[in-house]
């Protein structure tokens, strides 16, 4: 009788929930079930336990991966929010007109897809011709091969990183911007505090949920960078990762195993392994914001 | 001459700075597209970035080499591939998360929270986990290098329900009773009452989906490995990889004309993208 009665209801959810369970629940529980067998996707898999996620965290290319995932992270996350928040209070300064024409500017690199930036970026890095080696070369600079030199892939990636998530972090901050009551700058201004006292003791704590999120996310799609690196280092199965490996990240090297070295279970296992990394990453900064917020 | 107030020199200096500052940051986020466009538009053997040009110089040559790349059957067939992968992404997500949104946001029946909030989890998800165990079943399915393939595995939006959720929240529940008492059924009430009232939400929604569909890399690598489904992103990463000896204006013409769908709907729907994005960031 009441099943009957909410018959519409789960009708109207079912085509949703239905895809959701096969292409989202499902392959969860199935990833899990894989990732403890070796499994080549032809032959039967067999169970192995532990074993792919064992053979994972001893391997050389993880490590080299985790280390690249570290500088990167500790570099792009940061610098790119600190970006983010001088354009945003930047382009805030200027009447409604300009600022919506600065914020457009700001955000195109945002527009371009992934693969597209990272196309367009080779090709300024390219060794002799490059643009960036020409523009170098007049200030008598000789020619870098900047994604080919360890001492520099990592760099120029995280400059496109920064390049790009500068202006997608700054519409997130403006954002807040909008939010933040005027009455508390007026009455910062009876106080007598001036232009930048306002924004170190108005603007900023205000904007801390803001920007606690725009870290937390950035931390997150950080730890899981794949096109640019893919695409900066060749774009192929057979050359991903770059001279030594120095531009190899955990995606790639879970997205090598699988399709590369058709391992699917080392596959599926490096992708709990990350799921792992990154919840607790999250609740570790969810944890250390409620604790400042108590204190 | 009228007297400028001397107080407002520093003002004024400051307006400058922060215009010069400005305009320098923009000329760096821009000027790679616009490098893209300059070397499209130059004369077939103009030194490309020896001598770096500020400004395109011939427009025939640029509508030459377009040619040139659209003449590909190869191109060519990959732009129908994205566009089709993204039409119909972006029905399939607008409906099957507007149906789902309907009843989350505006009735009450047993499971509606539990449902809901398996659902925001899998905000919470990184792809990492889920993308090999998806490719095993599309591939088991036999949907390897086929449309339903690149399109179903991605319908079931969480951000799409949770976006079109949170609109639908704000439409009056008398609105839904008077329609309902006017003798409007269950799927009338959806069609005439819900979705006209959150249509800006729907068109966000799906002009984010067309730029997110439109970028994706990674599903399509994997997915579409005969060359007669790859996209535009596996097109333009084979025109650069370096075993491909193109030139760099063969490799730019590529990427313009696959940069040219999303940055047109930029440059219509700038405002609804923004928001959109900002909307994903705040209330996400």
């Amino acid at each position: 009788m009441s099943f009957r009665r909410h018959l519409p209801h789960y009708l109207m959810i079912a085509p949703f929930m239905i895809l959701f369970a096969a292409f989202f629940l499902y392959p969860i529980v199935s990833g899990l079930f894989y990732s403890f067998h070796d499994w080549n996707g032809v032959q039967p898999p067999v169970y192995v336990g532990l074993g792919n996620y064992a053979k994972i965290l001893q391997s050389r290319d993880f490590n080299r991966a985790m280390i690249n995932l570290a500088t990167y992270i500790a570099l792009t996350v940061p610098l790119g929010i600190l970006a983010a928040l001088g354009l945003a209070l930047l382009v805030d300064s200027f009447t409604p007109r300009w600022s919506n024409v600065f914020r457009n500017a700001f955000f195109m690199p945002v527009v371009l897809p992934a693969f597209l930036s990272a196309t367009i970026w080779r090709w300024i890095y390219a060794p002799n011709f490059g643009l960036l080696n020409t523009i170098l070369g007049m200030f008598g600079v000789g020619s870098v091969n900047f994604l080919n030199d360890t001492g520099t892939m990592l760099y120029a990636l995280i400059a496109v990183d920064i390049w790009v998530s500068a202006g997608f972090n700054m519409v997130i901050i403006l954002a807040g911007l909008k939010n933040i009551p005027t009455e508390l700058y007026e009455a910062a201004r009876l106080d007598g505090a001036s232009k930048w006292q306002q924004t170190v003791f108005v603007t900023l704590p205000m904007l801390g949920p803001v920007l606690f999120f725009v870290f937390t996310y950035g931390f997150i799609s950080a730890m899981q960078v794949f096109d640019k690196p893919w695409l900066l280092t060749g774009s192929s199965f057979a050359s991903y990762g770059g001279r030594r490996n120095a531009l190899l990240f955990p995606v790639m090297d879970m997205m090598g195993r699988a399709f590369g070295g058709v391992k699917f279970g080392e596959a599926a296992a490096y992708g709990f392994l990350l799921t792992v990394a990154i919840v607790a990453v999250t609740a570790l900064m969810f944890a250390v914001r409620s604790w400042r917020e108590r204190t | 001459m009228i007297a400028v107030p001397r107080r407002n020199n520093k003002g004024l200096a400051w307006t400058v700075f922060r215009f010069a500052l400005a305009l320098l940051i923009a000329l760096i986020a821009i000027f790679p597209i616009w490098w893209m466009l300059n070397v499209v538009f130059a004369h077939p053997g103009e030194p490309v970035s020896l001598n770096p040009r500020l400004w395109p110089t011939s427009l025939s040559a640029g509508l030459s080499k377009i040619q040139a790349i659209l003449a590909e059957t190869g191109y060519l067939r990959a732009y129908g591939v994205s566009v089709a992968y993204a039409l119909l992404t972006i029905l399939g997500v607008l409906a099957v998360a507007s149906l789902a949104a309907f009843e989350f946001a505006l009735f009450d029946f047993p499971g509606r929270r539990l449902f809901f909030a398996v659902v925001l989890l899998a905000l919470m998800v990184p792809t990492a986990v889920t993308i090999i165990p998806t490719y095993l079943l599309t591939s088991r399915l036999g949907w390897l290098n086929t449309m339903q393939g690149l399109v179903v595995p991605g319908l079931a939006s969480a951000f799409g329900l949770f976006m079109l959720v949170q609109f639908m929240r704000a439409i009056p529940k008398d609105m839904i009773e008077a329609a309902r008492l006017d003798g409007a059924s269950h799927l009338q009430i959806y069609w005439h009452v819900a979705l006209p009232l959150c249509r800006n939400a729907l068109v966000t929604l799906a002009i984010l989906t067309f730029i997110q569909t439109w970028g994706n890399y990674m599903w399509p690598l994997i997915i579409s490995t005969q060359t007669d489904m790859y996209t535009v992103g596996q097109v333009v990463g084979l025109y650069n990889s370096p075993l491909s000896h193109n030139t760099v204006d063969t490799v730019m013409t590529a990427n313009l004309l696959a940069a040219l769908p999303p940055l047109i709907f930029f440059l219509i729907f700038q405002r609804k993208i923004v928001e959109g994005v900002a909307m994903s960031g705040t209330k996400g």
